[in-house]
């Protein structure tokens, strides 16, 4: 598609998510909104007050009528993706599905299935492996600076969930699990991307405030030999936004991956990194985004993981963050949640 | 060059390890800290404090505002505790918390006012809930001695990605209205200046990032310099360190020599110019 049109984008799902989502198909030159999908009344004044502009519809299958857009953004309650998915591609439309895509393996599997037998783009919002400094660190293993990649340990907390809590998120079928699915997610499918497949699980979670599990500690052994470490929970304080960092080992040094600044330390210099300490700052990095909807949550992650999934419509060639990686990423979950209800390890392949 | 210090909560900030975010946000934690933080501030000559009005940071400033002359720059509404308040308690529940919160007179003027909007309200007008809410907080800190009202960037970026210029523009008539200066934080800052276009002239301040990294200089460096170099009294610089990767002098010369004459620096950049152990 060498189109230069900008690409016919609609939102399911006017919540948090895909107000965001609207606003930066609205700003990203790349791309038009041309409707949402939401069912409560009154969301077409809600949003037209913030300035998204598309004609809202009840149901998907009015929006495919009148909007004909080229892809759709499903932001809808997890445990709907599925359904939500198979009503859009009656139409061959290009799919971005916000995270976690599903709740089970199953319909993770079902959804991929229906993007490939309708031959259309996929992708999954797991935003924060579009922040730059997390793209370097995975092209730096990708280049082979740490050697035979060993071991890892990382951590997702945030401050969020301190008490009884009510809602769709804290229902496991309805979201799909607590913050191993919601929050944790979003390193597993960065650990994932870097070390591959998942092979192994072995996992405790708690829940001690909410309905669904607020901790989780996570093994994880992956197909080509990297095992390491997942320490999540969404009730640490002093987090209003995730906190995530990855250590990595490998035969040559190790990596440690923060929000903003890679430290390497290398046995031996690799390329252009010295032998021992060097750091590298998100400020070094290229910069490359035009509008920020969210400096402190996201930041310019966002208006990158538009642009990826754009590319990706126009050029027919699936971005790193497809639905196949997001399956990859949907076993971990659920081999998190089988091994935490047996107590033993879990074959996931 | 004015400066002031960025006093938003702990919590929401970057750190370069769990360990050394839960250092500075148990720090932040207790009042007096908030106070040597603002004296240590006040020693590099920041004569103004840019703060989200959490009640642990409003009574602390409070009790500074007794002893020194530091002028206050509310940043409303506190959309990180609104958030946390939305979920657990819904729209009408979040709302209702903060109105409870007000002192009776407070309380009358703000239901006054709701009363006005209640058909924006019951909607959930994105305008007429953000100003609602920033009302609110700025009711309840009616012992602050506040001299500029800036509003929280998390609904600023939303409003310019939007282009709800009457967001902006009622913003400033209503600080106005309250004998306050208004004010924008935004990582925008063309996209701001074109959605204002003259309404710009209504803020006396927008703070942006400005440093020679062209860090979070959004679209680009020479964009946002060309647009600070045009208006240099009412673009103040943010992130002048670049993430704690440059120094505070390096920064500072920079915003010099882009032409700026304000600054809003981070607690640590201050806590950088002081020699360590720092006593604790």
């Amino acid at each position: 598609m060498a189109d230069s049109r900008p690409l016919r984008c609609a939102v399911i799902g006017a919540g948090r998510m895909g107000m965001v989502h609207g606003h930066l198909l609205q700003v990203y030159p790349g791309t038009e909104l041309v409707g949402f999908v939401d069912p409560q009344s009154g969301a077409h004044e809600r949003l037209a007050s913030q300035g998204l502009r598309a004609p809202v519809l009840a149901e998907v299958p009015e929006l495919l009528a009148a909007a004909q857009p080229e892809a759709v953004f499903i932001c809808t309650p997890t445990h709907t993706h599925l359904a939500v998915a198979r009503e859009c591609l009656v139409r061959p439309v290009h799919l971005f599905m916000e995270k976690p895509v599903a709740t089970s393996v199953a319909d993770a599997d079902a959804i991929l299935a229906l993007a490939r037998e309708h031959r259309v783009m996929h992708a999954a919002g797991y935003v924060y492996a579009h922040l730059p400094i997390v793209e370097e660190a995975h092209r730096l293993l990708a280049e082979g600076v740490l050697g035979e990649i060993l071991r890892f340990s990382a951590h997702a907390y945030i401050s969020e969930v301190f008490g009884p809590k009510s809602g769709w998120f804290f229902q496991r079928e309805l979201s799909g699990g607590g913050v191993v699915a919601n929050m944790g997610s979003h390193v597993l499918f960065i650990l994932g991307w870097m070390f591959g497949r998942i092979r192994r699980v072995m996992a405790t979670t708690r829940s001690h405030a909410s309905a669904v599990e607020d901790s989780a500690h996570a093994l994880l052994w992956f197909d080509g030999g990297v095992t390491g470490m997942l320490d999540t929970s969404w009730s640490m304080p002093g987090a209003q936004m995730l906190d995530y960092g990855i250590t990595i080992d490998g035969r040559q040094g190790t990596l440690v991956l923060g929000r903003e600044q890679i430290l390497l330390h290398l046995l031996r210099p690799m390329g252009d990194h010295p032998e021992g300490w060097s750091e590298i700052h998100a400020s070094d990095l290229p910069a490359d985004t035009a509008f920020d909807i969210s400096p402190h949550i996201g930041g310019e992650a966002f208006y990158r993981q538009l642009r990826v999934f754009e590319t990706a419509c126009r050029t027919g060639r699936l971005p790193f963050c497809s639905l196949d990686e997001a399956a990859n990423t949907q076993r971990m979950i659920e081999g998190i949640y089988a091994s935490a209800a047996s107590g033993q390890p879990v074959e996931v392949a | 060059m004015e400066l002031a210090l960025d006093l938003s909560p702990p919590e929401s900030k970057h750190y370069r390890s769990w360990n050394e975010r839960l250092r500075y946000v148990a720090r932040y934690s207790q009042p007096e800290e908030i106070h040597v933080a603002c004296e240590m501030a006040r020693a590099v000559g920041v004569t103004s404090v840019m703060a989200v009005l959490d009640r642990r940071t409003e009574a602390a400033l409070r009790e500074f505002q007794i002893w020194r002359d530091l002028s206050v720059w509310a940043v409303v509404p506190n959309m990180y505790a609104f958030i946390r308040d939305l979920t657990d308690r819904g729209l009408v529940g979040a709302a209702l918390a903060r109105f409870l919160r007000l002192r009776p007179v407070a309380m009358v003027a703000t239901g006054m006012n709701a009363l006005r909007e209640l058909g924006p309200l019951a909607r959930s007008d994105f305008s007429a809930g953000a100003l609602w809410l920033a009302q609110m907080e700025l009711a309840a800190a009616q012992r602050l001695r506040i001299r500029r009202v800036f509003l929280h960037p998390q609904l600023t970026e939303i409003a310019l990605a939007g282009r709800v210029a009457g967001l902006f523009t009622e913003f400033a008539r209503r600080a106005r209205a309250l004998g306050l200066e208004a004010g924008l934080v935004t990582h925008n800052p063309v996209v701001a200046a074109e959605v204002l276009g003259a309404d710009l002239e209504n803020f006396a301040a927008i703070a942006a990032p400005c440093n020679s990294k062209g860090y979070k200089m959004l679209p680009d460096r020479a964009a946002c310099e060309s647009l600070f170099r045009s208006n240099p009294t009412r673009f103040w610089a943010l992130d002048v360190a670049a993430a704690e990767s440059l120094t505070l002098e390096a920064g500072l010369a920079h915003v010099r020599e882009v032409g700026l004459t304000g600054v809003v620096l981070d607690v640590r950049t201050v806590m950088g110019r002081f020699p360590r152990p720092y006593p604790r």
